[in-house]
């Protein structure tokens, strides 16, 4: 009996570990497959990679990805303008009536939009913004990041808030400040919580794909700097590109994952430092 | 300051009431959303009828939307069948990792730890589509095809696999996509059992692996929401499952054969659905199908949580 | 660490030799030695701080799972190491109350109580674990509360009642040596007063070797049959109640029974 118990033990200790560290490995042949596979394809391309569009498929050269990085670079920026003050403001309610019964429905819905597929944040932008606008736009797709963004961003900035010890709330509250003013003081104090939150609603907007299908257009030529105009986006182009049969493409579908996979790694990296120095 | 008091709330009634607008932009989206897939999408029910969901052909037809046949059911099956198979093997995958970080792991390597995590939560999904289509879909293609040549008998892997591209590719890879997020659930509700517990077990004298399963026990409750929130994430991925599923209108009843999902469905023929009449609107009601089914495993989903703390 | 010491002839003497505990550098018992005997209840107090706890947690321990811990010195249980057995198996032998109320939650009465032999493998039937669990809600005067309702949840019980199912479920390991870290800090007086008889039964009629931190004076002047105090890590005063309530030799003793500490 005991030394049965005791053998089960060492297995289930050693079955844990193996099946732990076996769900984390993925992570790493992801990076590995992703590198191997997408360096070589930047520097055959060269410095053109950054700077062109794509070659026509099937042809020996591989052109660039500038169109698609340049649609990246606007959709980010458009998005967080957008997305970021106000899932900024959403954390803020959730946080500062956070005993209201709206709140509680609030946190709710919030919570609901991160299971909406995002897809269908992509029909919605296409039903309600390209069809009446009469086409594919960086706008669109901005619009459709926004909503991705939210719930994720407004959770963090909650739980950054909510984490700040509730005596600088008192104090705050003591010297007979509003509330309004108070929240800003306490998201002051949380300001790299919060500025991590402000970090995931930017590694969404660059890394999502599906809420772009329907909405920017994959304009892949067009370096028109126009956020009214179609666009491409890098993981648009990924997608696209990486179930042809063109050798080319292919490659820089794999340029192209290496190049989104460090640029989220590096958001990520940043964050770890914003957020293990507070300690919030 | 009694007298001052009244003034107060009023500035913080007006805060409040400033901040209902952004505050309700979650909810507005989801009913729009609601609203824009039901009302886009009924015109498919009204026109072909239950038809549209219990069909498995597709065949669209652009001129006459008379002649064309579209059904539902191949991609509303594989969404059913991807999802199961990723919650079913990412779960102990996914309870092993919280018992590592939490039970086993040096507390500096736990750390390190629940970072990588999170950067496989962060990771873009067409990273690990493309991981997909690169590697893991070229090294199961000849297990498959071993598979079908031992197992054959077995309707499972009765199917010619075609390089890998199959339903059973699609779970694997979402359930590796969600292993994250049950982690996530379980481990916050792991290291929220008062230490009192623990210690009673162990003064007990219980093993280790005695003692994790009474606490995964205790927190029953929030493994059952981890898995519904895993499923409906499951479910709801698009761009991954569409690059290796294979997509093609099979009734996913062999899992080594190329199958289709309702978002690798709508990612792959929305572009071009204007040109058949009513096509587009069959993919809206798809959309339906898929907002329901998200929204549902959520809800059941936070009930779970509520119930654990209610419990704890 | 592991010798081959599979099982232990009770009674059993509690021996604390020269023990030192710190906790992340930092000195929580400060050399110790003290025994409790078999069939006698031993009161461990004084002020907050002193290493009571820790004192109890290094007997079963478990205090091997606080971070940072250093042991120095030695618990002798039935002439064993306690640092010489297996973790599981001291533990069936030294059971342990705390000072909240923990039954588990998600198992019923009946569970609850049925947990120890379970694990362990103590009884070979059904009825034998039934017995087992009666006799142990019986030494913890629940049973005649719980007997219709074993299948209930703990939830339903008071928190003097729950306490006593966490007192059961300890005692259903029979155990020779039991370790109660304030047990009625949180109870009501009622409930207070069925625990001491409990103890006291167990003491008298199992032979069973109790150590109970408490912080009242007045529940260690009803309850033991020494009185062991600690300040600040080290053992100021040591012997039979009687003794100590009325002769304390100890200055700090004589202030911490008055109330001063």
């Amino acid at each position: 009996m005991y030394k049965r118990r005791i053998m089960k033990d060492r297995l289930f200790t050693l079955a844990v570990s193996v099946l732990g560290l076996l769900a984390l490995a993925p992570l790493f042949h992801i990076i590995y497959t992703v590198t191997v596979r997408g360096v070589p394809a930047i520097l055959e391309a060269g410095p053109s990679f950054f700077t062109e569009p794509p070659a026509p498929p099937g042809s020996e050269r591989l052109g660039g990805i500038a169109p698609a990085l340049l649609g990246s670079f606007w959709l980010a920026l458009i998005s967080t303008m957008l997305g970021i003050p106000l899932a900024f403001l959403v954390g803020l309610f959730l946080y500062e009536f956070k005993e209201s019964r709206l709140a509680r429905l609030v946190r709710v819905f919030t919570m609901s939009l991160l299971e909406i597929p995002t897809i269908l944040v992509g029909m919605l932008v296409y039903t309600i913004v390209v069809i009446p606008l009469g086409g594919f736009s960086v706008a669109a797709g901005a619009i459709a990041l926004a909503i991705v963004m939210l719930p994720y961003v407004a959770t963090y900035v909650e739980r950054a808030l909510d984490s700040v010890p509730a005596t600088y709330r008192e104090a705050a509250l003591g010297l007979g400040l509003s509330r309004a003013r108070t929240s800003l003081i306490i998201a002051g104090i949380a300001r790299r919580g919060v500025l991590a939150g402000f970090l995931i609603g930017f590694a969404k907007a660059i890394g999502e794909t599906a809420p772009l299908l329907f909405t920017v257009g994959s304009a892949r030529n067009s370096l028109n700097p126009s956020p009214f105009e179609p666009g491409d986006a890098v993981p648009l182009l990924v997608f696209q590109f990486i179930a042809t049969p063109y050798e080319n493409w292919i490659k820089l579908a794999w340029g192209a994952a290496f190049v989104l996979t460090v640029t989220v790694l590096t958001v990520f990296i940043a964050l770890r430092v914003v957020v293990r120095e507070v300690r919030l | 300051m009694a007298q001052k008091r009244p003034a107060e709330a009023r500035s913080d009634k007006l805060f409040y009431y400033a901040l209902i607008p952004f505050a309700s932009t979650a909810f507005l989206i989801i009913l729009l959303t609601l609203f824009v897939l039901t009302a886009k999408g009924l015109p498919a029910l009204e026109f072909y009828g239950l038809k549209v969901l219990t069909s498995t052909r597709w065949l669209p037809n652009e001129f006459d939307p008379e002649k064309a046949v579209y059904g539902l059911l191949p991609a509303i099956a594989g969404t059913l069948v991807t999802a199961i198979i990723a919650v079913v093997i990412a779960l102990p995958l996914s309870l092993s990792l919280t018992v590592l970080v939490e039970e086993l792991a040096p507390s500096r390597v736990r750390d390190i730890l629940s970072s990588l995590v999170d950067v496989m939560a962060g990771m873009p999904t067409i990273v690990y589509g493309v991981w997909g289509i690169g590697f893991l879909a070229p090294i199961l293609a000849p297990i498959y095809s071993g598979l079908q040549s031992t197992l054959g008998s077995l309707p499972l892997f009765s199917c010619e696999p075609t390089g890998g591209f199959s339903i059973l590719t699609a779970g694997l890879l979402l359930a590796i996509m969600i292993i994250p997020f049950i982690f996530a659930v379980v481990k916050e509700a792991y290291r929220a059992i008062p230490a009192t517990y623990r210690e009673a077990a162990l003064s007990l004298g219980m093993t280790r692996y005695e003692y994790t399963r009474l606490l995964m026990g205790m927190i029953k409750p929030a493994i059952i929401a981890g898995v519904l929130l895993g499923f409906g994430r499951a479910a709801s991925e698009t761009v991954a499952v569409a690059l290796v599923v294979g997509n093609a209108f099979n009734l996913p009843l062999c899992i080594i054969g190329p199958g289709i999902t309702v978002s690798s469905l709508i990612a792959n023929q929305f572009g071009e659905a204007n040109l058949y009449p009513l096509m587009q609107n069959v993919l809206y009601l798809g959309g339906l199908v898929l907002l329901v089914l998200g929204l549902a495993s959520n809800f059941l989903g936070i009930l779970m949580l509520t119930r654990v703390r209610v419990r704890v | 660490m592991e010798k081959a010491v599979t099982e232990l002839k009770p009674p059993l003497e509690v021996q604390i030799r020269e023990l030192r505990v710190k906790l992340e550098g930092r000195e929580i018992l400060k050399g110790v030695s003290l025994s409790a005997k078999p069939g006698a209840v031993t009161a461990v107090m004084g002020p907050s701080g002193s290493g009571k706890s820790t004192l109890l947690k290094t007997i079963n321990r478990l205090i091997e799972y606080y971070p940072g811990v250093e042991v120095e010195g030695d618990v002798v249980v039935g002439g064993v190491s306690a640092f010489e057995m297996d973790p599981y198996l001291l533990r069936r032998y030294v059971a342990m109350v705390f000072q909240t109320p923990n039954p588990f939650p998600h198992l019923t009465i009946y569970d609850n109580v049925a947990l120890g032999p379970r694990i362990h493998g103590l009884a070979k039937s059904k009825k034998e674990l039934d017995e087992i669990v009666r006799w142990a809600l019986e030494k913890a005067m629940l049973w005649d509360e719980v007997k219709d309702r074993l299948n209930d949840y703990p939830s339903k019980l008071s928190g003097g009642q729950q306490q006593r199912l966490s007192l059961a479920r300890a005692l259903a390991l029979r155990p020779p040596v039991l370790l109660l870290d304030e047990p009625t800090a949180n109870i009501d007086p009622v409930n207070t007063k069925k625990i001491e008889e409990a103890i006291i039964g167990l003491a008298r009629e199992e032979g069973t070797t109790v150590l109970i931190v408490t912080h009242t004076p007045q529940q260690a002047a009803r309850i033991s049959d020494y009185i062991a105090v600690l300040y600040e890590g080290r053992l100021v005063e040591w012997g039979p109640t009687k003794e100590v309530v009325l002769r304390p030799r100890h200055e700090i003793t004589r202030a911490y029974l008055k109330g001063e500490i």
